[in-house]
């Protein structure tokens, strides 16, 4: 899967791009980088889109309870399983839980574990990854041995293992999915970072006598920050697709709290005489994780030198 | 080239036996046997459980390393995989599983590669036209559904088709129905069954396969020996086929080999779901039900599939890539 990894040129600030003028007559400006990138950003109808219902998400995710009495843990037992009215919004399930409430709460609970999860997991590759280039060496092919060997793992089964212990924990849920999700991106970084390390900036540095670890923070992982910020936002993608799977199961989130593969493993069981309980949840993991992707491939676009939109930005 | 296949088995055998052995140790770790027997009545005293469990070589008073070696010598020695804490023996549970699952993970494998590279080689010589566009649309969206939400949307599409036609020409739940016999009934009768599970896996699978064929076909579509050969007097998708598909071919052969454990993800999802008692499902009760012996022979499993998928990859880079030359040494 490298065929689609933002570029490694050197940021420079000033880059300069025929813009498409607004007025009349071929005036040419200099772009700043940030403006480039943006522009190339807003040109991607999917990305638009992808942001637009993120933004819709994480409002409902905030401030969606202002709608609704019941808190996600209120229980109406006038209402067991009925349908969606307009005192439950998403109707409620058989123990009487207000569905919507528990599913703004727990869009939140995924939101958060996902963000979390997939920030450090980027960190850590970040730095795993560049350390391992630019020390090269021994050390570099132990760290590419231990990657190699954690992505053959099954490590579903690990992940399940550990988190059935934490009980629904969603904190020890995040440690976890952590130590276990930072391996693919990391390789990634390795990839790209064993060319930079090449790079005459690189060896300036060494021979003014910076020390390894500063290189690493200063001039390697600045470097590859386009494809950090992408890897971040489909590791968002993954994260929300494990913890659905673990909680789907029973191994993840575990009741009384809430999130959106709980809902759905609720909804699962009464998929034909209860289908709202599966609906919503669905639909709104659905669309966060293709929103975020749909983001994540506009990002891509943007920040590639090399990509088609380049000379038209 | 033997001696390369050789080589390549050997160092995945390694693999494979030190990811079972740490998953030995983890589940040792963090699944606790003595939990099942609490819940019995009349409750079992901590001497009668340790004994219970001792027979079975998981009572937790017997030093973790001597319970290893016992562990690890039966499977040597006897090849067996040892007992559950209720007794059940490992092989037993394994055996009629792995084929339910392994036809299961087999067809939407080969399934979703050929559904994907059809479609990518369709859409890269139509690009930007409608059919392209509308089907990356779909690519990217199947792609990041989570499993549970495409496996319960094709439940709800079949019951609603099973409703309209009024019979049940999908089933819904099990791998096979008890009271079939006769060969051609019985496999009819398979089919109906699997249909369900595996368009559900398929459907989330094969969009990786289209868009990475998608855009590794884009890069070289028009590159000179693609021009050549439609030169020579080949049609434009025989050229396409012919000498833009297979340099592209090499990197999506060796990607299939790492969706092998994303793969097994999935099969434990829809497994669930279908109600079939395959490894996805039995690894989801070991778990609960604290069986060591049981998930650590999951474990392995997952790691055997793992292996033969990259050895598999191995074998189709060197068929595919002609600059490949595998010799000895």
């Amino acid at each position: 899967m490298t065929a689609n990894i933002p570029g490694l040129e050197p940021l420079i600030d000033d880059m300069a791009a025929p813009s498409e003028v607004e007025g009349r007559g071929a005036r040419r400006t200099h772009l700043s980088r940030r403006r480039l990138y943006l522009r190339r950003f807003l040109r991607n109808r999917g990305a638009l889109v992808g942001l637009a219902v993120l933004s819709v998400l994480i409002v409902f995710a905030l401030f969606g309870s202002v709608l609704t009495i019941y808190t996600y843990t209120d229980v109406d037992f006038a209402n067991l399983s009925s349908a969606p009215s307009p005192e439950h919004l998403f109707g409620t399930n058989g123990a009487g839980n207000d569905t919507y409430a528990q599913a703004v709460h727990g869009l939140q609970r995924s939101l958060v574990i996902a963000l979390v999860v997939s920030a450090l997991t980027t960190t850590i590759a970040a730095f795993v990854g560049a350390a391992a280039a630019y020390l090269g060496g021994l050390a570099e092919k132990i760290i590419l041995e231990v990657i190699h060997f954690l992505l053959v793992v099954p490590a579903f089964l690990i992940l399940a293992l550990v988190s059935q212990r934490a009980h629904g924990d969603w904190s020890v849920l995040i440690l976890v999915l952590t130590m276990f999700g930072w391996m693919f991106s990391a390789r990634v970084v390795w990839s790209l970072a064993t060319s930079l390390r090449e790079r005459e900036y690189v060896q300036a540095a060494r021979y003014m006598g910076v020390g390894p670890i500063r290189i690493v923070v200063r001039h390697l992982i600045p470097n590859i920050g386009s494809l950090l910020i992408v890897s971040f936002t489909l590791g968002v993608v993954a994260t929300v697709q494990s913890e659905t799977a673990l909680s789907f199961i029973g191994f993840g989130v575990q009741p009384p709290d809430v999130s959106l593969g709980t809902m759905l493993s609720d909804g699962a069981n009464t998929v034909s005489s209860a289908p709202w309980l599966f609906y919503f949840p669905a639909s709104l993991v659905t669309l966060l994780t293709v929103s975020m992707a749909l983001i994540g491939d506009g990002l891509r676009d943007a920040l590639d030198p090399t990509s088609r939109s380049g000379g038209r930005a | 080239m033997l001696r390369y296949v050789a080589r390549r088995i050997v160092s995945w055998l390694l693999m494979i036996v030190v990811a079972t052995n740490l998953t030995y140790f983890l589940a040792n770790w963090f699944l606790d046997p003595r939990a099942n027997y609490l819940q019995l009545r009349p409750p079992r005293s901590p001497e009668q459980i340790d004994r219970a469990l001792a027979q079975y070589d998981l009572s937790p008073d017997t030093p973790l390393l001597v319970r290893w070696w016992n562990w690890i010598s039966n499977i040597v020695l006897h090849w067996n995989w040892g007992y559950s804490p209720v007794g059940e023996a490992v092989n037993d549970q394994i055996a009629f599983r792995i084929g339910v699952s392994a036809q299961l993970v087999l067809l939407s494998t080969i399934l979703s590669t050929v559904i994907g590279i059809a479609l990518a080689v369709y859409t890269a010589a139509r690009q930007y036209r409608l059919a392209d566009r509308f089907t990356q649309t779909l690519s990217i969206i199947t792609l990041n559904i989570p499993v549970p939400v495409a496996a319960l949307a094709v439940v709800l599409l079949a019951i609603a088709l099973n409703r309209s036609l009024d019979s049940t020409l999908l089933f819904v739940a099990g791998s096979q129905s008890p009271t079939v016999s006769g060969f051609w009934p019985l496999v009819l009768d398979r089919l109906r069954h699997l249909a369900l599970p595996t368009v559900a896996l398929t459907v989330i699978n094969y969009a990786g396969y289209h868009l990475l064929q998608r855009s590794l076909l884009l890069d070289n579509i028009n590159a000179d020996y693609v021009r050549m050969a439609r030169a020579k007097g080949l049609t434009r998708s025989a050229a396409i086929r012919r000498h833009g598909l297979r340099t592209s071919l090499i990197p999506v052969a060796t990607s299939i080999a790492f969706t092998v454990p994303a793969l097994f993800t999935g099969a434990v999802l829809t497994e669930t779901i279908f109600a079939w008692e395959g490894m996805g499902r039995y690894f989801v009760t070991t778990i609960s039900k604290n069986d060591v012996h049981g998930a650590v022979a999951v474990a392995a499993f997952g790691a055997l599939m793992t292996a033969v998928g990259a050895i598999l990859a191995d074998l189709a880079v060197v068929a595919l890539d002609p600059r490949v030359r595998v010799s000895g040494a």
